[in-house]
């Protein structure tokens, strides 16, 4: 009889439709759940960011100061000429958070011992780029503003 | 009606007794004492969800709490510091323990067919115990756990493709945050439990039906040990024993041994706007790829140096889950004295590593920054003069023949210690001297015992 006949064919047809059906089952369970995993990304400052007065003060007495701007965590920090400079923190190594070395007037990540000049520059050891530069300013009135380097430029 | 006659008429108890009655281990030649550190593990395992119960009754994970909490259960809570302080040297007893029976099956072959996935999940329980460790380490929410974690994540950012979204889902967000401390401990207290029971039953019960291995070559034992109760309860006497050790680390050194990498002292509270201090190392089983970040310049053969140091660490990993494929000679039950000392130069490899990144013999113990070049001097003095004991003692007791991959990698501490060249020019150096000797020795028949 021809419906024994076409039996097989009917039955991997099937097949192939229940692997389907099953792919899209898997694909309606895993997308969502990817998509939940993954953070909803932090809203970046638009323009430069001010100071607080605490910041400035802890900046005046220790020289350096680690601050956030929006997902970054930026470097401020007084060289020897007395000029205010900012550097992005985030060790380009391994991500550890560098820190100001005025004696030896160099930028120091302890981790895994990378330093960098004070344009962020790799000086010696593993970091495999260099620190992204910001634009520090200082107004009239003593308050300090920073922004990436782009948006001053 | 006895209360098993009753389980048994509804469950069929008796053919799993029987099975255990019957159950043996096989006494030979060889010590008998590699098939304990497998239980041992398990042991201190057990511990980990005894105690890890216990601190969940006080930890509370979140910004102002973490920290806070294990604070107040190590001082003010009664026995609160014994509960955290098993916890953690149970912890690294555990890693001790896994690594010391991985090693031993693997000297003694133990992978080769047909028990390749008892290897392969043993494996993963090897990677599922360094998760443990490395999302545990977080969960005070101190100085030390905040970077840590943040080189320890920063890694993944290398895996092509897909590293910045497995950076981001790993942390919660750019950077390590409470986010990410939410994230671990949800790891360390549902994920990584349930999956290690799955894996843990599987490898059991893979054992179970294979029972356990013998050497390569030995003749099947007409005897065995009984499994009930000779064997169990010489497993019960090491589990005592462990947790006598356990008893006495945990009380006389309740805040780890004070070698960087062994301690849990709370110290400072995380401060994500701190810089990192000076001297900030991993847990020790993790120092090896820290060092070998340190190693690596920035860039190495068209990718970074990070990137590089991390595809080393991934490939040898690799080949050590592959090693039943890889032994060839070793599934046809035959001696493979190579393979044994690649595995024997793997653990020079690590050992020297591992003391370079204690920074030994660097004359900076209290403030500066240890000398590289003293402390590479050094710790090649005691790497080399270890590995020196462990051949004699492999040549002599063992009758190994075959130190190609040993003496390459003593080449390789040598040259840079020594002789002053870098980690990396020493280790091409030394790969090209291997290359000819392996091809040399693989083609002769091995002579040797494994």
């Amino acid at each position: 009889m021809p419906e024994i006949a076409e039996g097989k064919p009917r039955r991997s047809f099937l097949d192939l439709l229940l692997g389907f059906g099953a792919l899209g089952f898997l694909a309606s369970v895993i997308y969502p759940v990817l998509r939940y995993l993954k953070p909803l990304s932090a809203a970046a400052p638009g323009g430069p960011m001010k100071l607080t007065q605490e910041e400035l003060a802890r900046l005046a007495r220790e020289h350096s100061l680690i601050m956030r701007f929006g997902s970054h965590r930026v470097i401020v920090f007084e060289d020897p000429q007395q000029r205010l400079r900012a550097l992005d923190a985030r060790c380009t190594h391994e991500g550890c958070t560098v820190q100001y070395v005025p004696g030896e007037t160099v930028i120091w990540c302890a981790c895994h011992n990378g330093r960098f000049d004070l344009d962020g520059r790799v000086l010696a050891g593993p970091p495999p780029r260099p620190l992204a530069r910001f634009a520090v300013a200082r107004e009239t009135d003593g308050a300090v503003t920073i922004a990436p380097e782009k948006a001053e430029s | 009606m006895s209360a098993f006659g009753w389980l048994d008429r509804r469950y069929g108890l008796s053919p799993l007794v029987e099975f255990m009655r019957h159950k043996e281990v096989p006494v030979g030649k060889h010590s008998l004492f590699w098939y304990y550190l497998g239980g041992t593990t398990l042991f201190f395992f057990g511990v980990q969800v005894a105690t890890g119960a216990l601190l969940l009754l006080y930890y509370q994970a979140g910004e102002q709490t973490s920290y806070e909490s294990i604070r107040y259960l190590t001082t003010k809570v009664p026995f609160g510091w014994l509960v955290r302080s098993m916890h953690c040297w149970s912890a690294h007893l555990m890693i001790v323990s896994l690594i010391l029976h991985m090693f031993s099956t693997a000297m003694l072959k133990a992978y080769r067919p047909p028990r390749e996935l008892t290897w392969v999940t043993g494996f993963v329980l090897l990677t599922l115990a360094l998760g443990f460790g490395f999302s545990g380490y977080l969960l005070p929410w101190n100085e030390l756990a905040f970077f840590a974690t943040a080189v320890g994540t920063d890694s993944v950012k290398a895996v092509p493709g897909i590293g910045d979204w497995l950076l981001q889902v790993l942390r919660g967000g750019p950077d390590v945050s409470i986010n990410t401390l939410h994230r671990f401990f949800g790891l360390h207290v549902v994920v990584l439990p349930l999956l290690t029971v799955g894996v843990v039953g599987a490898h059991l019960l893979m054992i179970q039906r294979q029972g356990m291995a013998l050497p390569v070559g030995a003749e099947q034992p007409r005897r065995g040990m009984r499994f009930f109760p000779d064997f169990f309860l010489r497993d019960v006497l090491l589990w005592l024993l462990c947790l006598i050790l356990l008893a006495i680390l945990a009380v006389f050194l309740p805040y780890g041994p004070g070698v960087p990498g062994v301690e849990w002292e709370l110290g400072k509270k995380a401060n994500p706007l701190a810089p990192a201090y000076p001297g900030i190392k991993p847990e020790w089983y993790f120092l090896w790829v820290y060092q070998l970040l340190k190693e690596f310049p920035p860039h190495f053969l068209g990718m970074e140096g990070p990137q590089a140091a991390l595809l080393l660490v991934t490939v040898l990993l690799g080949c050590w889950a592959a090693l039943p494929w890889i032994d060839r000679r070793a599934q046809r039950d035959q001696p493979s004295p190579l393979i044994s000392d690649a595995g024997a130069a793997a653990a020079v490899f690590l050992a020297f590593l591992t003391l370079k990144a204690w920074d030994i013999g660097g004359g900076a113990a209290h403030g500066g920054q240890p000398d590289p070049n003293l402390v590479a001097r050094a710790c090649s003095f005691w790497t080399l003069g270890l590995t020196a004991l462990a051949t004699a003692v492999r040549a002599l007791r063992f009758g190994h023949r075959h130190f190609a991959f040993t003496a390459a990698t003593a080449l390789q501490i040598a040259l840079h210690g020594l002789a002053g060249l870098s980690y990396l020019a020493a280790g091409g150096i030394a790969l090209l001297a291997l290359l000819p000797a392996v091809a040399l020795q693989s083609r002769a028949r091995p002579e040797a015992k494994p």
